[in-house]
């Protein structure tokens, strides 16, 4: 009894971190609420099975990322090569030249935090294919290890990271698209400085 | 020592943590004298962080944590 009440208390600390998670998994905040409350409710059937002083996070993580692969019939073993086109190698970075600097703020360690918006980057994961979608949250936005990714979506560690690589990349590059959507690139600044704020393509 | 192509290859596992003590040496040697790595490994970094506090900065519904806590509530009833 005592220890379910401690338990009860300890899982709450992490309802935030596993909301915003689940809405980007579900892309949808009632989805959200209804998959987090699920976890919560497998978590309290499934407390003897938890080993005390293992990690409670990565074990809710575990339950809230089976639930939603269950849930949502969650297709994370087929090909992927053809869901998403191949960007380049460092395309976000290389194109940071573009960035009209008049457009963004003064300070340097503002900038980048600034020069996306929130919805920006929520929308550059959502849009993402769900097998590239949660390694990149689980990695990017939770900080899981591969190895326990792989454990969580059931997959080797070689696919864990080449969907990262993958995912990242299209990440990255949905997000320029919408710098530049809101008028924050000049291509043209693009091929002047090209060279002077990236690294040449190395040989 | 690790050349820029070696090193670039090894950005997310850098990044991820998920590099041997020695591998890690290896790549911070170049990056010590490299600063166009330098550059890309530090703007990736940035940009992780970036993600990473925008994609958790979601507002909790109305009384959330309140129905959460109901479903540790009954069953603790249950259980007595
Ligand atoms: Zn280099």
């Amino acid at each position: 009894m005592e220890a379910r009440e401690n338990f009860s208390a300890d899982v709450m600390q992490y309802a935030p971190q596993l909301f915003s998670t689940a809405v980007r998994m579900t892309r949808n905040r009632a989805d959200a609420e209804d998959l987090v409350q699920e976890t919560y409710l497998k978590a309290w059937r499934a407390f003897d099975s938890y080993e005390q002083g293992t990690n409670l996070r990565a074990w809710l993580f575990r339950i809230m990322t089976n639930t939603y692969i269950n849930k949502y019939n969650a297709k994370l073993r087929r090909p992927d090569e053809t869901e998403l086109d191949d960007v380049e190698e460092l395309y976000l970075f290389r194109r940071m030249g573009a960035f009209d600097q008049s457009k963004m703020s003064a300070s340097a360690e503002d900038q980048m935090f600034e020069l996306f918006t929130d919805d920006e980057v929520k929308s550059a994961i959502e849009d993402l294919p769900e097998s590239f979608r949660l390694p990149v949250l689980l990695s990017d936005v939770e900080g899981f290890s591969y190895k326990e990714i792989s454990e969580m979506l059931d997959v080797p560690i070689g696919t864990v990271m080449s969907r990262l690589h993958r995912g990242r990349k299209t990440m990255h590059k949905r997000l320029y698209q919408y710098a530049k959507d809101r008028g924050l690139v000049n291509e043209a600044l693009l091929v002047e400085t090209d060279g002077a704020s990236a690294p040449s393509q190395p040989e | 020592m690790a050349d820029c192509q070696e090193t670039l290859n090894e950005l997310d596992r850098f990044l991820d943590s998920e590099l041997s003590p020695g591998d890690k040496e290896e790549i911070m040697g170049h990056l010590s004298v490299c600063t166009d790595c330098q550059g890309a490994f530090q703007f990736h970094a940035e940009l992780r962080e970036v993600v990473k506090k925008k994609a958790l900065a979601d507002e909790l519904p109305d009384g959330f944590l309140d129905r959460l806590k109901n479903c540790f509530g009954d069953q603790i009833l249950d259980d007595h």
